[in-house]
């Protein structure tokens, strides 16, 4: 995942050294960018100020509803945590849920479980849902071995290894029904070393390959200020657990994500990360691993990618099939705008999302590339049926923080740019 | 009246494949994608998408060239009946795919016609190829072609193919989608320019030829784009202060907008004027004759709504002292020069007047 470093890495023509640009690139720098904005523009840019918002939903109470964290222990009345900030103790209600491979009673987590929490938004040490070890798997499936799938998120997240257990299939596959190479799949699951035990459909499969999304409808005149559409969540990766960003599906190709060639381009370098010079990504390998070919493997915080040979998958099996899986992956770069036109924003743009089944709204930073999302062309029906396209893959906090349920996968936003 | 029809379908088919076929070619040129294509490719797996689009372009450049050399005299008996049963079995075949593709893919379109044939496929579609199939097989025996030998005969073959020309244009949604893109301008918000560019104008802008006294850096510090809006940040100094100084660029073709701002690089204290604000002009920028009336006014901070960002000083005023800060202003990027001042700048503004492209 692309995350807070590659804004300005790539122009076209030019071969800079990558680390010249990147070390270059700092949280502070994207927060001044909009100071420097309003100095050309005035204090408003010609928008409204926040306080006239709207939406009746809460907006920046400055407080962050959501809590990541390592659980210590847990109790009929107590959820502790160890978070990045210390360890955080909360209250847990008789309405307080959990979810661990299903609902579950809090009791049920264990020690040492990663979760997130969601806090009551009228008592803020009261727990109100808890996700234990919820993973996600989001992309074009390049591999198939029975029940285990091979998935390419794009070029910024890497590959993930899917294991469908015999007791979902049925349930994923009523959404789901290609289960082949080529095609999409969006699962919600559990974490495991190695993998993600896939046991609920995060949405409907779309109904084309990968490699052909529909295009988007032509717009006359300028972009809405507001788009409406489907927000969806991913995992941390190399990100903060706790991060409040959103990772954008149209970043500028020629300061953001764009044009990072798939493993084996010849854009390539020898060892399958993106060359200097051209548009390209630089690939994080922390918590990664190459295939033989190039393909990267995304661990599950950090374990090797070829653990799942530990629980009985053939993951060799995969390092072999590297080669030919390329032939089912799909650069969401090269698949066209996606079915929504969105507008081109950088790294550190700020975007209004607002959940329209909560409520809730919140001024979020682009903080990723999101190009990957572009090949959903998909519908959120968490609360009635959301236009077709993904405009928001938030990180898995600022989900929660704007009232969304993480095992339902989704929920139908209105993002609106520069906040 | 009957031959008559039959003489105006040779040249109209040989157009409808060559016409397909430099379509299809245009989508592979622009995509550099083969498999991606739209149509009865999309029934393939994935392996054979790629040698069926090939074969597919290869077959219709083959046919439609064929038909136009075994129409006179040269190709004429077996020659001509073959390469006119390859295109009604050709067409034939593509019914049959449209039928299925549409019961299939119902939302895909036909591709016949490359990138616009993206209209999922209809009875139009089917129609369409069903009756360029019956055209091929009324050529079938047809005699070599030859010029008319009357005006009145040159008026019923024109009169023909206008009419037979309107049925087919009825027939294709492609005709809707050619001409919603020709008079389609894309919204400045997805209009993809490059840095280059921008940079190109920023060059010939009066704005740059009034700040470029006070710029320091080679190139650009930060470059970052905002729906029509690209800003690029430049460190410089004014006197013995370190300021910054920031353009913004409209993205539009010709004679784009251009703002400027220069700010005290540790302080934030804005010093030139800005829509809606005050001027304030300390010493050392006056003495480069860039504003007016001094004022003093200093920009509080952005209310925190980065979110993630503000736990790293997201909008503090930055200290001087900040390493962080200093280092991201003092290093150009890599790559990227400015825009040219003095001589250069006049060459160019020579070159390309005041909007470069």
């Amino acid at each position: 995942m692309q995350s807070h470093g590659g804004q300005v890495r790539g122009v076209h023509d030019h071969s800079p050294s990558v680390d010249d640009r990147t070390d270059a690139i700092t949280p502070a720098r994207y927060a001044r960018r909009r100071l420097l904005k309003s100095a050309l523009f005035g204090e408003a840019d010609g928008r409204e100020p926040m306080s006239s918002a709207r939406s009746p939903g809460a907006l920046n109470s400055g407080v962050t509803h959501a809590v990541t964290g390592t659980v210590l222990d847990v109790s009929p009345h107590l959820l502790v945590l160890q978070t990045a900030a210390g360890e955080e103790r909360l209250t847990l209600a008789a309405s307080t849920t959990a979810w661990r491979c299903g609902v579950v009673a809090p009791t049920a987590l264990r020690q040492g479980d990663r979760a997130i929490v969601k806090r009551n938004y009228a008592r803020i040490a009261v727990a109100d849902r808890i996700w234990a070890e919820i993973g996600r798997v989001t992309g074009t499936i390049v591999e198939r071995e029975a029940g285990t799938l091979l998935v390419d998120e794009g070029t910024e997240k890497g590959r993930k290894i899917l294991v469908i257990p015999p007791h979902a299939t049925g349930r994923i596959q009523v959404r789901f029904p290609r289960l082949q190479p080529g095609y999409l799949i969006d699962v919600i699951g559990l974490r495991r070393p190695g993998f993600v035990e896939g046991l609920i459909p995060a949405t409907s499969q779309p109904p084309y390959r990968a490699d052909q999304p529909p295009s988007p409808p032509m717009v006359s005149g300028h972009i809405p200020g507001s788009i409406s559409g489907t927000a969806t969540w991913h995992e941390p990766g190399e990100e903060p657990d706790d991060l409040l960003g959103v990772a954008y599906p149209a970043l500028d190709p020629e300061t953001g994500c764009e044009g990072c060639a798939r493993p084996g381009d010849s854009a390539l370098s020898p060892d399958g990360d993106c060359a200097s010079g051209g548009r390209h990504t630089r690939g994080h390998t922390r918590g990664h691993a190459r295939g033989p070919a190039g393909g990267r493997v995304t661990g599950i915080y950090g374990e090797g990618p070829y653990v799942a040979a530990a629980a009985g998958h053939h993951a060799a099996r995969y390092a072999g099939d590297f080669r030919s899986a390329e032939r089912y992956a799909v650069d969401p770069h090269q698949a066209g705008p996606g079915c929504v036109r969105l507008p081109y924003l950088s790294l550190g743009s700020v975007l209004r999302i607002r959940n329209d089944c909560a409520q809730r709204a919140r001024e979020l930073p682009v903080t990723a590339c999101g190009a990957a999302a572009r090949l959903f062309c998909d519908r959120c029906v968490t609360c009635g049926t959301s236009p077709r396209g993904r405009v928001a893959d938030l990180t898995i906090s600022a989900f929660v923080d704007l009232g969304g349920e993480l095992d339902r996968g989704c929920f139908n936003a209105t993002i609106t740019i520069g906040g | 009246m009957l031959s008559a029809i039959r003489e105006v379908q040779i040249p109209l088919l040989a157009a409808m494949l060559l016409g397909g076929c430099g379509a299809k070619a245009i989508r592979v040129l622009r995509t550099r994608e083969i498999r991606a294509g739209p149509g009865p490719t999309g029934l393939f797996p994935l392996r054979l998408r790629r040698p069926f689009a090939m074969g597919m372009c290869a077959t219709e450049f083959g046919l439609g060239v064929a038909l136009l050399l075994t129409a006179g005299r040269a190709g004429a008996g077996l020659p001509a009946t073959l390469v006119r049963a390859g295109t009604a079995v050709l067409f034939l075949i593509a019914v049959g795919a449209l039928v299925e593709l549409r019961e299939r893919r119902p939302d895909a379109g036909c591709g016949c016609f490359g990138e616009l044939s993206v209209t999922p496929v209809g009875v139009r579609t089917i129609a369409r190829a069903a009756l360029l199939a019956a055209a091929a097989l009324a050529t079938i025996g047809q005699p070599p072609l030859r010029m008319a030998v009357s005006a009145s005969e040159a008026e019923l073959w024109i009169g023909l193919l206008t009419v037979e020309i309107l049925v087919f244009a009825a027939l294709s949604p492609e005709i809707g989608e050619a001409m919603s893109r020709l008079g389609y301008s894309e919204p400045c918000e997805v209009r993809l320019i490059s840095v280059q560019r921008t940079l190109a104008a920023l060059g010939g802008s009066a704005q740059w030829r009034r700040y470029a006294p006070v710029v320091t850096s080679a190139a650009p510090v930060d470059i970052w784009r905002e729906g029509c809006w690209r800003y690029l940040l430049y460190a410089g100094e004014a006197g013995s202060r370190s300021v910054d100084v920031v353009f913004a660029v409209y993205l539009r073709p010709r004679r784009p907008q251009i703002r400027a701002a220069v700010l005290d690089a540790f302080t934030d204290e804005i010093l030139t004027e800005s829509p809606g604000c005050p001027l304030a002009v300390p010493e050392p920028l006056a003495a480069h004759g860039l504003a007016a009336e001094p004022s003093r006014f200093r920009r509080q901070p952005e209310p925190d709504v980065a979110g993630p960002l503000s736990g790293q000083q997201a909008t503090d005023v930055p200290h001087p002292l900040d390493v962080t800060r200093h280092r991201a202003v003092s290093r150009p990027l890599a790559g990227l020069a400015a825009p040219p001042r003095g001589k250069a700048l006049a060459r160019q503004a020579g070159q390309h007047g005041s909007a470069p492209f």
